[in-house]
């Protein structure tokens, strides 16, 4: 079931933004699932209009359809039916097969090939929807992403996840949250996305330097939290109702949405208003529960957007607030406290269970406000023009261990205003492509301890991405210009005054691609990516005791900036029974920016910290990602995944510190189809298994890596029709043999063990409220 | 078309907005303050035979404007040999004003602290390690002398049940005429203190010069 939900989805391709045209055309071939000859006088139609249409006698069939989400029905005389629910922005191919109805259906096999619009179509992109998606829903942004193959989590205990894609995070990383690129204090290692996950329902991560599209600093990839494309039927009235339960630290979730489109004289309307919160107490591992590790999230969105035949205009506003715990005992004050720490087997402070976060904790509050406007021309070009104004504040609340204060340790608050301009021109032959320019205005303030300094920055850039179809051939070129002013204001103690420093960064991006459709079943895409990346304000300019990490890092005013350039190679086979993407990459960053410790150490009155300063060398991380689907059986799919990464320092001749391990999935899911009440019944087991990081530098880490581990997880899903609508449900457990181990990844691996057996209820409830309205 | 005119200017109208009004409050660098600074550490010691016999040691932090060490300084302690002295322990936040007296706050917060001493150096002969000494197990030793002569114990109780050692008051016996340091290390141990160092993390960790003839 999983492979017809993914290609169904993939159909679902793009976001619907333009497109109120003239109409998109359906076609493909309806065939025996069994025998495979083509069924002529199949019965192809739009449900709920007269649109419809017959196979021919190779079993072909043509259909055009207007933009929108339609119901598709298959039928023949004798066979199953089939419903199947498009979202039409593209001309879509869709091959049905059909089983006799005196057969039990246990499994139908749609697949399709969908024109999917990509904004760099040479690049690896991987969609997390449908099943997929919501089998993630409880968990963090980062946590998500993890099953997709060359991404994995820098984590800061159970409660903080960062993305990682080929080996890198942070700043290198590009996150974007529903068209808006999310601007927060994102280079620290533990501050997570401030990303509601429940607002999304596909998630894209282009892996490789994909700042051509998105802006400078892209280098490692971009990841596109993408909501539901709002309803546009006149009259409906819809929601979503989400609940999740973790039996490991308790954790609770809910997310209720409502969302229509207005009928009668405010036809074209149509809104979404959503809300999620979450709670959880300490997380446990096997032997011993981890101390205030709790965490709550309380998200609100809301989306109003008016259609017209060839423009339209949206506007929405996202707040997202947190609070997150920080295990207790990782704030140590001396180097010989981490030791200790490192040496101890089980924390020596024992902990209980509790929802209570006391010190040290981080609270965060991220509020994005949003308006788009577009514009579809009668030649078949498109203007769209965005702008959105962000404001993250920040607050670190330390350990005290005398001081009464409420106050926080480090309050950071930084607006951001973006405004992007995007025009697809008219395709001219096959030759189609979009010209841009986008602009940001930052300002950065900070309170109490220092740690990174206020500062301004202004951003522009420009870009033009065209390609090229010729037959089975695509190319693509792509280039881009960015600028960057960045003034710092700091206090210089030395000569007791303000100082401002400013700095600007310039530099040009390019991207350089082709595929090659050998067979309509296989493919092969290369990508040439330049990119760049500034430096950041904390790389610059940090100055102090980083908690947590107990390392005193220093900047460095004079760093340049970093280029990199990616090269990727996708191998993309699909058939009935296997799918296989390969993708082998090699990125090569020159004046890499990283914390090198330097082996001298500072003295602070809790004791001493080892010093580390932001340098730069000449690196390479270079990968494969493998993912194969085999299905020997209709009803059964055996997957698995591979993330091999090898990271080199070219510089000074040795291994790069934090590079993900060796990472394999395998797992087998059945389909059950119905039994009795329990429909769309599915049953998995994966395992994953990450290999011990052998290949680390030398003297830089505190502690060497931990050992290799193998976790088991299982799954359940299936459906239950409740009054006309339906139910879904899906109990998990992770780390089913409750396995104690250490991730690599992980900063507070030093301190304590990874979560043990956790049980996930999950349940969704889509439901309609109005229908038809008029 | 006209719409979108409008609409274009309208949205470059806001960036701009924002982007003209938006410097102001970044130019206004607010103060380095953290909720926690010790600024200075004394042992305050009177001699049990003669309470006009009173001396005293300093250890001092010099911070910069972003409340980092810049550098230290420190006194040395000097004490008559084969003596008594009552100890107390003083800590200040100078960065306050008036200056914050840190070990009120920390007698307030007895549960929580327990203060060691660890007399440097010391020879295996004469080391005196258990749950009710002061000392800092681990601390090398070495088989040849010379040894700070020092010997010291904590003579103040906090309210846990059973009552634990605090160390804000001392009393310091002293031996043959040596020289040496003294480490002081003030332990933060909340919901954990059990008398023993390893819980918890350091406040404070500093060495004193000791001069005992």
């Amino acid at each position: 079931m999983r492979i017809t939900i993914l290609f169904i989805l993939l159909l679902i391709g793009t976001n619907l933004s333009y497109g109120q045209n003239t109409g998109f055309t359906l076609s493909g071939k309806v065939k025996d699932a069994a025998t495979k000859t083509p069924l002529s006088q199949a019965t192809v139609s739009v449900t709920g209009t007269s649109t419809g249409t017959h196979s021919d006698s190779t079993g072909f069939y043509k259909l055009v359809i207007p933009a929108g989400i339609h119901k598709i029905r298959f039928e023949f005389v004798g066979y199953a039916t089939i419903d199947t629910v498009l979202n039409v922005n593209t001309n879509i191919k869709l091959n049905v097969s059909l089983k006799p109805s005196d057969q039990f259906l246990k499994e139908v096999q749609v697949k399709s090939t969908a024109e999917v619009r990509k904004t760099i179509e040479t690049q690896s992109l991987t969609v997390l929807q449908g099943t997929e998606l919501e089998r993630t829903r409880g968990l963090s942004l980062g946590e998500s992403l993890k099953s997709i193959t060359g991404v994995t989590t820098f984590q800061t205990g159970p409660s903080i996840a960062k993305p990682i894609i080929h080996g890198l995070y942070s700043n290198r990383i590009l996150i974007l949250n529903n068209g808006v690129r999310l601007e927060a204090q994102q280079w620290g290692s533990e501050h997570a996305p401030e990303i509601d996950p429940f607002i999304a329902n596909r998630i894209e991560v282009i892996k490789g330097a994909a700042g051509i599209r998105y802006g400078s600093d892209a280098i490692a990839g971009v990841i596109l939290a993408e909501p539901k494309a709002l309803p546009t039927t006149p009259g409906t009235m819809d929601g979503e109702v989400n609940a999740v339960g973790m039996s490991n630290s308790r954790l609770g979730a809910f997310s209720a949405m409502v969302e229509g489109a207005l009928g009668k004289k405010l036809e074209g309307f149509s809104y979404r208003i959503q809300g999620s919160y979450k709670r959880a107490g300490n997380t446990s591992t096997p032997n011993y529960i981890l101390g205030n590790t709790g965490l709550s999230e309380n998200d609100f969105s809301a989306a109003l957007q008016y259609y017209h035949k060839n423009y339209g205009v949206e506007t929405y506003y996202s707040n997202f607030n947190t609070k997150l715990g920080i295990l207790a005992g990782t704030e140590v004050g001396s180097i010989a406290d981490l030791k200790a720490r490192i040496q101890e087997t089980v924390p020596t402070t024992p902990a209980d269970f509790t929802y209570t976060i006391d010190r040290p904790y981080q609270t965060v509050n991220h509020a994005t406000a949003k308006v788009r406007g577009f514009y579809n021309f009668d030649d078949g070009s498109k203007l769209q023009i965005q702008y959105a104004y962000q404001t993250n504040k920040r607050s670190e609340y330390d350990l005290l261990s005398y001081s009464t204060s409420l106050n926080p340790s480090l309050y950071l608050k930084i607006n951001t205003s973006t405004a992007d301009i995007n025009f697809d021109q008219k395709p001219i032959g096959g030759l189609t492509g979009s010209i841009g320019v986008s602009g940001m205005n930052q300002g950065n303030v900070r309170m109490y301890q220092y740690l990174i300094p206020n500062f301004v920055d202004y951003d522009g850039g420009a870009y033009i991405i065209e390609r090229y179809r010729y037959k089975k051939l695509l190319f693509e070129a792509g280039i881009r210009y960015d600028y960057r002013w960045l003034k710092a204001y700091r206090f210089n103690d030395t000569v007791a005054k303000i100082e401002a420093t400013t700095t600007h960064y310039q530099s040009s991006s390019s991207t350089l691609g082709a595929t090659y459709n050998i067979t309509s079943d296989l493919s092969l895409s290369g990508n040439f990516g330049s990119a760049f990346r500034a430096p950041t304000v904390n790389e610059l300019y940090s100055n102090g005791v980083h908690q947590t990490l107990i390392s005193y890092e220093v900047g460095d005013p004079n760093l340049k900036t970093e280029r990199a350039s990616n090269f990727s190679l996708n191998l993309n086979y699909q058939s009935h029974r296997v799918a296989i993407d390969l993708q082998g990459y090699y990125n090569n960053i020159n004046n890499f920016i990283f914390l090198q410790p330097t082996g001298q150490y500072t003295r602070v009155q809790s004791g001493s910290l080892l010093m580390f300063d932001y340098t730069q060398a000449n690196v390479f991380f270079r990968g494969i990602d493998l993912g194969v689907i085999v299905k020997p059986l209709d009803s059964l799919e055996i997957n698995s995944k591979t993330s091999l990464i090898y990271a080199y320092n070219k510089t000074i001749h040795d291994y790069l510190i934090y590079t993900p391990p060796m990472r394999l999935q395998n797992g087998v899911t059945y389909h059950f189809g119905s039994l009795g009440a329990f429909k769309n019944l599915v049953l998995g087991a994966e395992n994953v298994f990450v290999a011990k990081q052998t290949k680390v530098p030398a003297n830089q880490d505190y502690a060497p890596p931990p050992g290799a581990y193998s976790l088991y997880n299982a799954h359940l899903g299936f459906r239950l029709i409740i009054n006309h609508t339906y139910a879904a449900i899906d109990l998990s457990v992770n780390n089913l043999t409750n396995v104690a181990y250490k991730d690599y990844l992980d900063r507070f691996r030093y301190f304590a063990n990874e979560p043990g057996r956790n049980i996930i209820f999950r349940l969704r409830v889509p439901f309609s409220i109005l229908q038809n309205n008029k | 078309m006209l719409k979108l005119k409008h609409a274009t200017y309208v949205l470059l109208g806001t960036a701009l907005f924002y982007a003209s009004c938006s410097s102001k409050s970044e130019q206004a660098v607010a103060p380095t303050i953290a909720n926690e600074q010790l600024t200075s550490a004394y042992l305050k010691l009177t001699n049990e035979a003669n309470a006009s016999d009173t001396t005293s040691c300093r250890y001092r932090f010099h911070l910069d404007n972003n409340g980092n060490v810049k550098s230290t300084d420190s006194t040395a302690l000097v004490i008559k040999a084969n003596a008594k002295y009552d100890v107390k322990v003083v800590m200040l936040d100078t960065t306050q004003s008036p200056t914050f007296t840190v070990s009120d706050e920390i007698k307030q917060r007895q549960n929580y602290h327990l203060f060691f001493f660890q007399p440097t150096p010391i020879s295996s002969a004469n080391l005196v390690i258990g749950t009710s000494s002061p000392y800092i197990s681990g601390t090398v030793t070495s088989a040849t002398g010379p040894y700070l002569n020092l010997a010291v114990a904590r003579t103040d109780l906090d309210t846990n049940t059973p009552p634990l050692q605090v160390g804000l008051t001392d009393l310091f016996t002293t031996g043959a005429a040596s020289t040496g340091n003294l480490r002081l290390v003030l332990r933060h141990q909340p919901n954990a203190k059990n008398g023993l160092y390893a819980p918890g993390s350091s406040d404070l960790d500093v060495n004193f010069k000791v001069t005992i003839k």
